[in-house]
């Protein structure tokens, strides 16, 4: 990691410090305490914009882990979230069961299927793995709809709030502190799981697959528990959004929100944790801006085309970080403090 | 010493000078008014979510401009409807339409509907199925009353707080059944199947309830098909299995860009009420038959819609109307607009008449959506909608789905023939 200007590491434990500075923390405080006393000056709107950032950073979280540092491109997160949701509202809404019992189960059920989805990867990759991951988006909402007795198909299921003894996470900003909670475990998580033993083979994976094999590292393992470990993130953020929305339907989870999440990934900056944030909220803003933006722009042209903006803007910003800064707006970003890391020095 | 001296005459010069000019400005000073004060200009917002992105698009950018002329018509006129001089509007009170694009995007939706409560939005609208079935709750959690372009059967289960204006798309299959059976002439029970979209508005009809429904009047149920929302290849394997199951009559929930190649593929493979395989195919009212036939002409002959609005050229004061505003508004779309722009004027005309029922008991600047919900849209009773709906609009808060009859219609030579209303069954599914 590189460090502000005069500061050297002296020991193996600060060489792992994720935050090294006195600065940093303070810092990081700062953003936490601005968070977490967001529901004191926010709206509703503000929260419930806050909130699904929150899930979509825990999903894309997943996505990083799998495509990011492992390379395998996946086109059917949005399928993995809804397995979560789905468990997850199948236990409670049938079985009574609680929220925090369910949730756990519906990580693990999507990781599960993450793992089945996930075993063409040995053989197949880049374009080829893409289209068994589109596949399994489909093949995932298909079961959905084909078990309508215990899903209710495309009536979809009303699924009960979360609840701690009497308390219900009802309104918006108890639900906003639920959702922020997790997404800090899940931005703690995927920190550090990219550098542990396995997030160090998934980017030997990443960079040279061959190279990884001769080193030692067991591909079909490693992908598949990069599969494994992303898709249970997706099931959590799954989870959380149809608790939030008291209702589970497949229209949750279009094809194209998956699509949507590797593009917050490439404008974010795959491989990066910080990315991943930069990515979803930048996305996510840009999306609130649009719509906006869009009635006011149906003066000058008719509403309809005021409205494609959004796609457009999407699309737009897509291609422009893939031709002029592929790796996102976190390398930005290290170029911004890269700047300000030498001062008082010039060199 | 002498700054002092120089701040003192300073501070004389600005006296002499502003003291004139007070003075002189409480001359000039109006008197007071005589008699009550001019009231307060109030605006009222009516609108929501209108899906522009995506398959729906045609339809909400129509339903959108309905809303924007109709709206402009009642701040100019002050009345309900043409036909309703009685049913007035304050002269202190203007509506405006607030909208947002929600691309039939669940996510999306949520925030918009925030925002829209924080910019005081006293009523809602909801644009689709994905959307109805996430806010469904939390309209009826903060008792906000909203119309709807979606008439799935989740809306009723149990009744919430979204308010149709086409019949539940289940009533829509029951009354086609009816029809259709009033004019089965064999001695055999007809068979019927689904054939219809593969999404949550086209899943819909597909319930339990109704196949009983079905079944008790005399039909065979064979199974269901399912067909793309908007289908990139001809439906023939699903028809191909309508004809080697000997289906009579199905039945689907689509839109004009899955009905009407799933006709001309009828066509091609010689099926329909008058081709050598004898099947009758019709649909709920989100296949509007005003924008089928004129895309179609002869080749949708047999084609039927169920629970649609009434034709452009129908005489009665609703469509007259509403061909007016369009003549008015967009001269140039006319003849060429789609039949949603009705829809549009009739959930305006719904929200408009909500809140000025809400505000026969509640002042104004006391109203609140609740107020909207209880004194506004429950006690909307009878609305008639001068003949564009089957039957007049009432609400309550176990009756949200508007109208009471189903019109069905039929595509004969090219053209729309009523064949008459039958009665909504209220078929709904039973969580």
């Amino acid at each position: 990691m590189a460090l502000p200007s005069g500061t050297f590491n002296q020991s193996y434990a600060q060489d792992m410090a994720i935050f090294r500075t006195k600065t940093q923390w303070i810092l990081l405080f700062a953003f936490l305490a601005f968070l977490f006393t967001c529901p004191l000056y926010s709206g509703d709107r503000i929260l419930t914009i806050l909130t699904i950032i929150g899930i979509t950073v825990i999903s894309v979280h997943g996505l990083n882990i799998l495509t990011g540092y492992c390379n395998q491109i996946s086109i059917g997160h949005a399928g993995f979230m809804a397995v979560g949701a789905y468990t997850s509202g199948m236990l409670t809404a049938h079985l009574g069961w609680s929220f925090w019992a369910a949730l756990p189960c519906a990580a693990l059920m999507a990781g599960l299927v993450g793992i089945l989805f996930g075993l063409p990867s040995l053989k197949v990759k880049g374009f080829y793995l893409i289209m068994a991951t589109i596949a399994a988006q489909f093949i995932i909402i298909w079961f959905i709809l084909q078990f309508r007795n215990i899903t209710g198909g495309g009536d979809g299921l009303a699924v009960p709030r979360p609840e701690i003894g009497d308390f219900v996470f009802k309104s918006k900003a108890s639900y906003f502190y639920l959702v922020m909670i997790f997404a800090c475990l899940a931005t703690f998580a995927a920190t550090n799981i990219v550098r542990t033993r396995a997030g160090r083979a998934f980017i030997a994976i990443r960079d040279n697959e061959l190279a990884a094999e001769v080193m030692g590292v067991n591909l079909w393992a490693y992908k598949l528990l990069a599969f494994f470990i992303g898709c249970v993130f997706a099931g959590v953020a799954g989870a959380l959004l149809v608790h939030y929305v008291a209702f589970a339907t497949v229209d949750q989870f279009p094809f194209m929100n998956s699509v949507w999440y590797l593009g917050m990934l490439i404008v974010g900056g795959m491989g990066s944790t910080a990315g991943v944030i930069f990515g979803v909220v930048s996305l996510k803003l840009l999306d609130e801006l649009v719509v906006i933006v869009g009635p006011m722009l149906a003066v000058v042209v008719s509403p309809q085309a005021a409205a494609s903006l959004s796609l457009i803007m999407r699309g737009l910003i897509i291609i422009i970080f893939l031709i002029f800064e592929p790796r996102g707006l976190a390398h930005r970003w290290q170029m911004v403090k890269a700047y300000y890391r030498l001062w008082p020095f010039s060199h | 010493m002498a700054k002092i001296k120089w701040l003192f005459v300073a501070s004389l010069l600005i006296m002499l000078v502003a003291l004139p000019l007070l003075g002189a400005c409480g001359e000039e000073e109006a008197p007071p008014p005589e008699g009550p004060p001019p009231p307060v200009e109030y605006t009222l917002y009516v609108g929501g979510c209108f899906a522009l992105t995506g398959a729906y698009a045609e339809d909400m950018a129509a339903s959108l401009a309905g809303y924007e002329d109709y709206i402009a018509w009642v701040n100019e006129n002050k009345i309900l409807a043409p036909w309703y001089p009685d049913k007035t509007i304050p002269d202190n009170v203007t509506f405006e339409v607030l909208w947002r694009d929600d691309e039939l995007n669940v996510e999306k939706v949520l925030s918009i509907y925030e925002e829209l409560k924080d910019a005081g939005l006293m009523v809602e609208r909801v644009s689709g199925s994905p959307q109805a079935l996430a806010l469904m709750n939390l309209l009826n959690e903060d008792r906000i009353g909203a119309t709807s372009a979606a008439a799935g059967p989740y809306l009723l289960s149990p009744p919430k707080t979204i308010f149709t204006n086409y019949p539940i798309y289940t009533d829509d299959c029951a009354a086609f059944a009816d029809w259709f059976l009033e004019n089965w002439t064999e001695d055999r029970a007809p068979r019927f199947a689904f054939l219809t979209a593969d999404n949550a508005m086209g899943r819909g009809v597909v319930t339990d309830e109704l196949k009983a429904y079905l079944t008790s009047i005399g039909y065979e149920i064979v199974g269901e098909q399912y067909v793309p929302l908007v289908p990139t290849a001809p439906p023939t394997t699903q028809l191909l299995w309508l004809k080697d199951n000997g289906v009579d009559a199905c039945f689907g929930v689509m839109i004009n860009p899955g009905s009407q190649p799933t006709v001309k593929e009828m066509n091609n493979l010689n099926m329909g009420p008058d081709k050598a395989y004898k099947i009758t195919f019709g649909c709920a009212t989100p296949s509007h038959i005003q924008v089928f036939v004129p895309a179609m002409g002869e080749e949708g002959n047999g084609f039927v819609v169920a629970g649609g609005y009434a034709s452009w050229d129908d005489t009665g004061v609703g469509m007259t109307f509403a061909n007016q505003l369009l003549a008015a508004n967009r001269p140039d779309k006319v003849g060429a607009m789609h039949i949603m722009y009705v829809d549009g004027i009739i959930e305006a005309m719904t929200q408009v008449e909500a809140l000025r029922l809400a505000m026969l008991e509640v002042p104004v600047e006391e109203l609140t959506p609740a107020d909207v919900l209880e004194y506004g849209f429950y006690r909307i009773k009878s609305l008639d909608i001068g003949g564009i709906t089957s039957t007049p609009l009432t609400y309550g808060p176990a009756d949200i789905e508007g109208v009471d009859e189903v019109r069905i219609q039929q595509v004969q030579d090219g053209k729309i023939v009523d064949l008459g209303t039958y009665p909504c069954h209220h078929i709904y599914k039973h969580q």
